[in-house]
């Protein structure tokens, strides 16, 4: 059995690094954001199991405005990695876990690599990572990519996410009573179309079509539930 | 009273904090996803006019179009 672990984050956290560390693999490394423009593979084992790891594009975000960030959703939408280790900065926590709200909207099974955490001590910063855990419903591996501090435990916690149900520790962000009864209305209309909730959560659809997302328009363009959300849509809008 | 001025009026190794984004809901979006959120500190690292500026924010360092930056409100006073 082989299990897929696709690699994201915010620009210049360590990806290429922790990919690196992973895979003993020789991906450019340099502390400029940006290195990693295309996505790439690389294989390694732990405790029998292999696992095939992928780099993607380092991101802020996951909307359809830029070519990266669509690459990344893609993968993380079409392909159904198996795991996605979201690596965050624990120096710069505020803005790194935006994106870990995005990928818990995509209900991927996810595991958070706390990386510089070296960093995080010199700036005297103490996380509770056992209640950012508990918060997320999330396994948080505090890492130091550049010391391989922590990478036996990441490795240990894929394994134990792909055997766990991600399903029973989904967190579903609010965005405010009046837009989650939207969003609910809009999910409604769109579990019509069973073909398209199986291969996307209904959820993260509602969510990107309220915020004018391309790509999901495009889909729902497609869809047998098309008009139904049209007309929920247009009554959210007025 | 509080000053706010667009962040491309900063002089070198000035700081401020951030105190508005005037643009369209997609600049403000990706401003924010980058970190550019109220209330935060903001150092102007290189500025040549013509020409991007290079600031930091929440230990990375940025580099934005004048345009862009220019979008940008900040209070140089509440530096504290």
């Amino acid at each position: 059995m082989t299990i897929r672990v696709a690699v994201i984050g915010n620009p210049n956290v360590g990806k290429s690094l922790i990919f690196n560390n992973l895979t003993g693999g020789r991906a450019h490394v340099g502390n400029w954001p940006g290195k990693t423009v295309e996505k790439k593979e690389g294989k390694c084992r732990h405790k029998g199991v292999e696992m095939q790891i992928i780099d993607l594009p380092g991101t802020y975000s996951l909307t359809a405005n830029s070519i990266d960030e669509l690459i990344a959703r893609q993968y993380i939408v079409n392909e159904k990695p198996d795991v996605v280790i979201d690596i965050v900065d624990a120096s710069n926590l505020e803005r790194n876990l935006y994106l870990t709200t995005q990928i818990m909207e995509l209900e991927a099974n996810m595991v958070i690599a706390l990386n510089k955490c070296d960093i995080a001590d010199q700036l005297n910063y103490e996380i509770d990572v056992k209640g950012l855990s508990e918060l997320l419903r999330v396994p948080v591996i505090p890492t130091v990519a550049t010391t391989r501090e922590g990478m036996t435990e990441l490795k240990d916690a894929v394994l134990g996410a792909v055997k766990g149900k991600p399903t029973e520790r989904l967190v579903k962000i609010s965005y405010g009573k009046q837009l989650d009864r939207l969003i609910l209305r809009i999910e409604k209309a769109l579990q019509k179309d069973e073909e398209l909730c199986m291969k996307y959560p209904t959820r993260w659809l509602a969510i990107k079509l309220l915020e004018g997302d391309k790509e999901v328009l495009g889909i729902i363009n497609e869809s047998s539930s098309k008009d139904e959300v049209t007309d929920q849509l247009l009554e959210a809008v007025g | 009273m509080m000053s706010k001025i667009p962040l491309t009026t900063l002089s070198e190794n000035e700081e401020a904090i951030v105190v508005e984004v005037w643009g369209g809901r997609g600049l403000v979006r990706r401003l924010s996803e980058m970190g550019f959120t109220h209330g935060t500190k903001v150092k102007m690292l290189h500025s040549s006019c013509p020409g991007p500026v290079l600031v930091g924010i929440r230990g990375s360092r940025i580099a934005l179009g004048r345009g862009v930056a220019m979008k940008i409100i900040v209070n140089p006073e509440a530096d504290s």
